[in-house]
């Protein structure tokens, strides 16, 4: 009979195996019958199975996001940076005027800088981005200006804040928003003249008493370094002791009105090219986390995918323990 | 009488002057516009006299747009959106 029977019971398991498997277990067999012995490891596995299947799945859509927003940085990244290349030299005359922007030392924070080359009354302008994921080009800012609002209260010194962009508007609101008189956000892209102008009667409307203007924004190095700098802006005179430009015959001669125009021009240029800057930046931090973003998705997929073939390798190897254990309990 | 008063001009039409004022002021900085103001029209006039495709490219990089609200201890205000720069600064 059972000669007979094994053959019959072994097609059963191969064709039925989990059918088998329930009525094999219903047999009494030399393990205890305890509540944990009868337990079903074969269905946890198989969930963790899925979910490990899921979030395998989940994290490549994440991957191929990540991946075409670095190509997309990457394409604005070189728009960016051939029109920051055409507006430099037209910074030239207002650089010669001004100065160079103050940068921070090499490998230390602007947030450490001691700022001692900006006047009480001053009026701090730092250019953000409205757009996230990108990087730390907010974050340093928004640090920056705080520890340069902080520096200047411990010395004395007044300063209010113009922020430009919604991400910097979101973290200085918290951090310095009682300095903070005015916020443009949600500015268009690709920036333009046009739009430096608007923003420099933005600062203007903030008050025309002001010592100076402090543009905090990030220089773009290469694509894949930029740093801060901020800029100092005084206002040029046209009488008295500090009189500008004296070795300049101006026509008409009315040099104050000159020297006015010519203020109102330099902020705006100033600014036009900070906010190319700022921009060509932006694009690279994006650029760059994209990528990390793309290769920490693609190491934790091959994590995942380890993890998963080990579990549905253990439920295949349980089941033929659990096969080849009920076939041996039937033939003994 | 024309043949009489062209005679007895010192000075031809052509060549008139009108005298200098002893201090100038711009028109527009009377009518209440700053240089920026005053020079981003005059940017507009003259890519106005371009011709296409020119033109279309050249108002392409005039456009302005972004949102402004001002801060009122800390407090933000109502968001105005400005696409001119005539409601910038206001």
């Amino acid at each position: 009979f059972f000669s007979q029977i094994i053959p019959f019971l072994v097609m059963i398991a191969s064709r039925a195996p989990r059918a088998f498997l329930r009525a094999a277990s219903a047999l009494p067999s030399s393990s205890s019958l305890s509540p944990a012995s009868t337990a079903r490891p074969q269905h946890r596995n198989m969930a963790t199975e899925k979910q490990l299947f899921q979030q395998i799945q989940s994290t490549k859509n994440i991957m191929k996001i990540t991946s075409s927003m670095k190509m997309v940085s990457a394409a604005k990244l070189k728009g960016d940076e051939n029109r920051l290349y055409a507006a430099r030299p037209y910074n030239k005359w207002a650089t010669t005027l001004t100065g160079e922007p103050s940068p921070v030392p090499e490998g230390a924070d602007i947030a450490d800088a001691e700022f001692l080359d900006i006047p009480d009354n001053s009026l701090i302008v730092p250019l953000t981005s409205d757009k996230g994921l990108c990087g730390g080009v907010n974050s340093f800012i928004s640090r920056g200006v705080r520890g340069m609002c902080a520096k200047l209260d411990s010395t004395g010194r007044k300063s209010s804040v113009v922020v430009v962009g919604d991400k910097g508007r979101s973290q200085m609101r918290r951090t310095v928003g009682e300095k903070i008189v005015s916020a443009a956000t949600e500015v268009q892209t690709p920036y333009n003249f046009d739009l430096a102008a608007a923003i420099t009667s933005e600062v203007f409307a903030a008050g025309r008493d002001y010592a100076a203007v402090v543009i905090v924004y990030n220089e773009f190095v290469n694509s894949a370094t930029y740093k801060q700098v901020y800029k100092v802006i005084t206002p040029m005179s046209s009488t008295g002791p500090d009189e500008s430009m004296v070795e300049y015959e101006f026509e008409p001669d009315v040099k104050n009105e000159v020297i006015e125009d010519l203020s109102e021009y330099l902020l705006c240029s100033h600014l036009f090219h900070s906010l190319m800057e700022a921009a060509a930046s932006e694009q690279s931090a994006r650029m760059a986390a994209m990528e990390n973003a793309t290769k920490n998705a693609g190491e934790m997929v091959d994590s995942l995918t380890l993890q998963y073939n080990r579990a549905r390798q253990a439920r295949i190897t349980t089941e033929l323990i659990e096969i080849i254990s009920g076939a041996s309990a039937i033939e003994g | 009488f024309f043949f009489f008063f062209f005679l007895s001009r010192r000075t031809p039409l052509h060549f008139y002057t009108p005298p200098k004022m002893p201090t100038p002021t711009t028109f527009w900085r009377l009518a209440g516009m700053t240089y920026m103001n005053y020079v981003t029209r005059a940017t507009h006039s003259l890519r106005s006299a371009l011709k296409e495709p020119a033109k279309t490219k050249a108002f392409a990089n005039s456009a302005i747009s972004y949102n402004r609200s001002t801060f009122d201890n800390a407090v933000q205000g109502a968001k105005k959106e400005v696409t001119k720069l005539g409601q910038a600064g206001k």
